[in-house]
């Protein structure tokens, strides 16, 4: 369930029209969107930004139909969620090619920073494990509320976790992790 | 139990899960770019039109002399109330009036379920 302090924030929005109570909820936001989409973009912050600015566009637009059932960063990660495939989409010639090969090229030049490694072990995934992995292991989300999030069934989640899982830990094992 | 994928993904994505993101004016930049809400200029001119309807009515309510024609009204209803009251008193009793059990059931029933429910509806789609 929801805050108190944001449903405060989101009928002062809803029903007053506050911006300032809009702002508190970006900013209180803005860290976890932006990270969510810096993981699935593998890096790419010009390209998060403004999908998170496109996610709390949205948000704002469509705040009369939150209910309260889910907790607001539920809702909202839903929305980031829907925003990204609407890009995944959008860009589906380019996206894949760009994104796995010249990840993995400057993964291989630094293997010391681990971050460039974990973004390249996640080119290797399919956007929807890229997508379930991300909300479980850096956002920390249980299996029920990613399935929430994305609309994808629970057990179907649980697929894309272990698969995705396994594709990065042989990937990084490769590249001398683990052991 | 976790597999060993599990502890060497987690160990890896520790510090990634604890990244927190400076604002860096990114809520400046969407707070710059958020549109006026659709609707939201309706529902003020709306509440004008409103006020501006409320505050005529009473203009004209006092230029009227309305008080004294609302009280003419009150007691010409008064009385029609009363009236009827007493023709219904005096002939209730040898008037019988079919009732359908099958009008009562639904008349019942939209008391019963109908209404709380729209109520209930409208007031959490409300909150």
């Amino acid at each position: 369930m929801t805050s108190i302090s944001d449903i405060a924030l989101v009928t002062q929005v809803a029903v007053f029209h506050n911006k300032q109570a809009f702002d508190q909820l970006v900013r209180k936001y803005q860290s976890p969107v932006r990270r969510f989409f810096l993981n699935q973009t593998l890096g790419n912050e010009q390209l998060s930004d403004d999908l998170a600015q496109e996610t709390f566009i949205k948000a704002y637009m469509n705040i009369g139909k939150f209910r309260g059932m889910s907790s607001f960063s539920t809702w909202l990660m839903r929305i980031a969620y829907n925003v990204y495939y609407d890009d995944v989409r959008a860009r589906k010639q380019t996206y894949d090619i760009e994104d796995s090969g010249a990840l993995r090229k400057s993964a291989n030049t630094s293997d010391q920073n681990t971050k460039m490694d974990i973004h390249a072990a996640m080119a290797l995934l399919k956007p929807d494990e890229r997508t379930c992995i991300t909300l479980q292991l850096i956002d920390g989300y249980p299996i029920d509320q990613i399935s929430k999030i994305t609309g994808i069934p629970e057990n179907t989640v649980k697929s894309h976790l272990k698969r995705g899982k396994d594709k990065m830990a042989n990937y990084l094992r490769e590249n001398g992790y683990g052991g | 139990m976790e597999d060993k994928n599990d502890i060497l993904l987690k160990q890896l994505f520790e510090q990634a899960a604890q990244q927190q993101i400076e604002d860096n004016g990114f809520t400046e930049r969407v707070m710059a770019n958020l549109p006026e809400r659709s609707g939201y200029s309706v529902r003020t001119l709306s509440r004008l039109w409103t006020m501006f309807c409320l505050i005529i009515g009473v203009l004209i309510f006092w230029l009227a002399s309305g008080y004294s024609l609302l009280e003419g009204m009150l007691t010409g209803a008064k009385q029609m109330v009363m009236t009827t009251i007493e023709v219904f008193l005096l002939t209730a009793p040898t008037t019988e009036i079919q009732v359908n059990p099958w009008v009562l059931v639904l008349v019942a029933g939209f008391v019963l379920i109908f209404l709380p429910y729209q109520t209930f509806r409208k007031l959490s789609a409300t909150l």
